[in-house]
């Protein structure tokens, strides 16, 4: 009988308490869960995705409901890498939570620079790595055009590689025709770990207005609609590189993180579930804890890709 | 950020005011001590993942000394279906109070609220503040027709003076509720404030009306919202505000959920 295992992961040569992470977005910069529970129980924290500049984001409706899923257009709204530094991290020094900063640009060089000087304060801001997003979907520039395709993935990860000594997380896109590459692209660049999956390409129609429910057309599909998707994805980048891979995907309960981490994910992260129930996390890192003891295993770590097949 | 909660709340009464409208008291101690009018609560609404996300409802009464809070709400949808089904002694997942909450100034003496549709719903609160300070209040309640006017007498029971317009005549006011404030102005009662609540294309005549009356006039806006407690940026709408560098006008988007819901009709930006 196993009474307390292990739940500690290591990833992009980070040791994370448990498996659970926030994905970026759904999490904004942490302070805004902070009424509901203790965020040093997290794994790690995702923040809001940041840009170099602060952006405005795109018109409203930015948020349509769907079949068990939601569509949302947020355009990367953001307050820029100095607000953030300014008045968003330090709010954050109090905890021992890793926090990982999401990373957007539009061109090479803005990332760069944004590394940069997220590497500059990363020591006084106790930032513990980069999670850089090439798969947003909801940005005409940049954003999902970097992930789409695995040349343009090996040299802007490559260029971030060499402009930081932080941990690399690389968040994918699903929506191409072959993410292997990509994935491999990534781990070929210098990533030291891939997330996956952002959120699916989409589009809701209002028939009595014939009109798109969303100001931008389409937008990220995400919640337990997309959960399949995202497992087949996880299994199959899982299988190709040899860095920790981290599974995202309309994770809403425990069983949910157990099948992502079984098909090969070494933690998982926690997206639109937060919205709906902001203790979650808390809730599936006591459930995994519980799994563990009733099925006797010692250690989380053990039941990575252990899928049998 | 202060004083937000996640709780199960017991439901103590149900009724259906009128056709398709539900008034709810619920057994809320916390969120009553600390919620505002203009302040809501965001309800699961469904057990199941359909429909997903919660659903953000204005607080239409607040009673502290019994520790209970009242919704009062229209069903337009699945969720607001699925929340009308609830039966008393059934609980609730909720989070409140949220939002910043309707800011009366103290040097208001007449305050004007209007409430078009189901706009009514966070206007009860407000009434019931107004009136406890003081204030001198009249009440403008906009319908389709009589059968959809509701809260009238809760209203007048607070001693506030209530007029009802009905877009058919069946119900006093033939008309519009914004014809009716627009008469009332000049017929020459000028309120220090005006509040209110109701669509869009209504709040913005109302916001005209007012400023053409130079009377400072605040609204509670509506947005598809997920979360509720900031995070996610979804709920935004277009706000005027100054740059304090520069001293010039900007826009920006602010999240409905907890930079309001409630705003100065001046500072909003319509057409977006």
């Amino acid at each position: 009988m196993i009474n307390n295992p292990n739940l500690e992961v290591e990833i992009a040569g980070v040791k994370l308490k448990n498996p659970v992470m926030t994905a970026s977005g759904t999490f904004g910069y942490g302070e805004e869960f902070s009424p509901f529970f203790d965020l040093d129980k997290l794994g790690a924290m995702v923040l809001k995705g940041i840009t170099l500049k602060p952006k405005m984001g795109n018109p409203p409706p930015r948020i349509i409901e769907t079949p068990s899923g939601m569509l949302n257009s947020i355009g990367l709204q953001n307050v820029g890498v100095e607000m953030l530094i300014k008045e968003k991290l330090p709010y954050l020094q109090k905890y021992n939570t890793l926090v990982i900063i999401n990373i957007s640009g539009d061109t090479i060089e803005e990332y760069v620079e944004l590394v940069r000087r997220l590497e500059e304060v990363s020591k006084e801001m106790e930032i513990t790595g980069l999670e850089v997003n090439i798969s947003c979907p909801n940005v005409k520039k940049g954003g999902m055009a970097w992930g789409t395709d695995a040349k343009s993935t090996y040299k802007i990860i490559s260029n971030i590689r060499k402009a930081t000594h932080l941990p690399l997380i690389v968040k994918l896109t699903p929506n191409v025709t072959d993410i292997k590459t990509i994935a491999q692209a990534a781990e070929e660049a210098g990533a030291d770990a891939l997330s996956l999956i952002n959120a699916l390409l989409g589009m809701a129609v209002d028939i009595d207005s014939r009109e798109p429910k969303l100001a931008n057309i389409s937008g990220g599909l995400s919640g337990p609609a997309i959960k399949p998707v995202a497992l087949w994805l996880v299994w199959q980048v899982f299988q190709t590189v040899n860095i920790p891979v981290i599974g995202i995907g309309g994770i809403i309960k425990v069983e949910d993180a157990l099948e992502f981490i079984i098909a090969g994910a070494r933690a998982i992260e926690i997206g639109t579930a937060n919205f709906i129930n902001p203790r979650v996390t808390i809730e599936i890192i006591d459930g995994i804890e519980k799994y563990l003891i009733e099925n006797n295993i010692k250690d989380v770590n053990e039941l990575v890709g252990s899928m049998k097949i | 950020m202060n004083f937000i909660y996640n709780i199960t709340v017991k439901i103590l009464s149900k009724q259906e005011v009128v056709p398709t409208i539900y008034l709810m008291r619920l057994r809320a101690p916390e969120i009553a001590q600390n919620a505002l009018p203009g302040q809501f609560i965001h309800i699961k609404c469904s057990k199941v993942n359909y429909p997903l996300l919660r659903r953000p409802l204005s607080i239409h009464r607040i009673d502290k000394e019994k520790g209970e809070i009242y919704i009062l709400f229209q069903v337009v949808g699945e969720s607001t279906k699925l929340l009308a089904q609830n039966e008393v002694g059934d609980d609730l997942d909720i989070i409140g109070p949220i939002g910043n909450g309707f800011n009366i100034y103290p040097e208001s003496r007449k305050i004007m609220i209007v409430g078009g549709g189901i706009g009514v719903a966070p206007l009860l609160a407000l009434c019931e503040e107004s009136i406890r300070q003081g204030k001198e209040v009249r009440v403008l309640i906009g319908a389709l027709r009589k059968e959809l006017v509701v809260r009238e007498e809760s209203f007048k029971v607070l001693g506030a003076k209530v007029d009802v317009a009905t877009n058919d005549g069946s119900y006093k006011y033939k008309g519009l509720v914004t014809d009716l404030l627009e008469r009332i102005i000049k017929e020459g009662w000028l309120a220090d404030q005006i509040f209110a609540c109701g669509p869009k294309l209504k709040l913005k005549k109302i916001v005209e009306v007012s400023l053409d009356a130079h009377i400072a006039c605040q609204v509670s806006l509506e947005e598809r919202m997920a979360c509720g407690i900031g995070a996610c940026l979804g709920c935004v709408c277009k706000i005027k505000t100054k740059d304090k560098e520069k001293d010039k006008v900007k826009h920006e988007y602010k999240r409905v959920c907890v930079d309001g819901p409630i705003f100065e009709g001046s500072e909003v930006v319509w057409d977006d």
